[in-house]
């Protein structure tokens, strides 16, 4: 990951997303096919926040979103529970 | 720097096929290649907990001596923790020494890899 989407504290802390996603619960591959379908459901600018907790999301999001030409504009981890913030490039 | 991606099906029930991916990952990391291997489907049973301790066959060292080896050396390693449920196992089991990752991270290592190879 580059540099702004390390830690929980930058300062980005206070992104508000245009649309949010649980994931919490799901498993591999299904994060990235939720996230996929709902970055859709915005427009290219917008933010989607994506929460999950299967500990494959954590590589595979940030994966999925560098290969899909998103961009992670955050990344947090508290416990099991990891939150993206990302944004819709195209 | 190139670099090699090598993905390993093959579990502790076929030990023979179980040191191969350790072995060319160490000696790819003495040539300056870097190396990643991801386990899926019965490979994850090399990467439970006290698995590979008890794996030893003919005059090679224990599989447990091997994935240290490879660890030591910069061997990356990626496990589909998803492919536990194929089998009943319980997820969370494994070596710390393992990234958990899944069907987008395989993915994007073999595009970036120079070469993939498959035990």
């Amino acid at each position: 990951m580059d540099a702004t989407t390390e830690g929980g504290t930058s300062y980005l802390s206070d992104i508000a997303p245009d649309a949010e996603l649980d994931c919490v619960g799901l498993y591999c591959p299904l994060p990235i096919a939720r996230t996929k379908e709902e970055i859709e459901n915005i427009e290219v600018g917008q933010v989607l926040k994506v929460e999950a907790d299967d500990p494959a999301a954590e590589e595979d999001i940030a994966r999925w979103a560098k290969r899909a030409g998103h961009q992670v504009l955050k990344f947090d981890k508290s416990g099991n529970l990891m939150t993206f913030w990302i944004k819709r490039l195209k | 720097m190139s670099t090699i991606l090598y993905v390993q099906t093959s579990g502790v029930d076929t030990p023979e096929r179980t040191y191969a991916p350790f072995i060319l990952g160490t000696t790819a990391r003495a040539m300056d290649i870097e190396a990643e291997i991801f386990f899926m489907i019965k490979g994850i049973t090399i990467l439970k907990k006290g698995e590979a301790e008890k794996v030893k066959i003919g005059s090679f060292p224990s599989l447990k001596d091997v994935i240290d080896q490879a660890i030591k050396a910069g061997v990356k390693l990626y496990i589909c923790e998803q492919s536990t449920q194929l089998f009943g196992m319980v997820r969370g089991d494994f070596i710390p020494d393992a990234k958990v990752a899944g069907a987008g991270t395989l993915n994007d290592l073999s595009l970036d890899a120079d070469s993939v190879i498959t035990f």
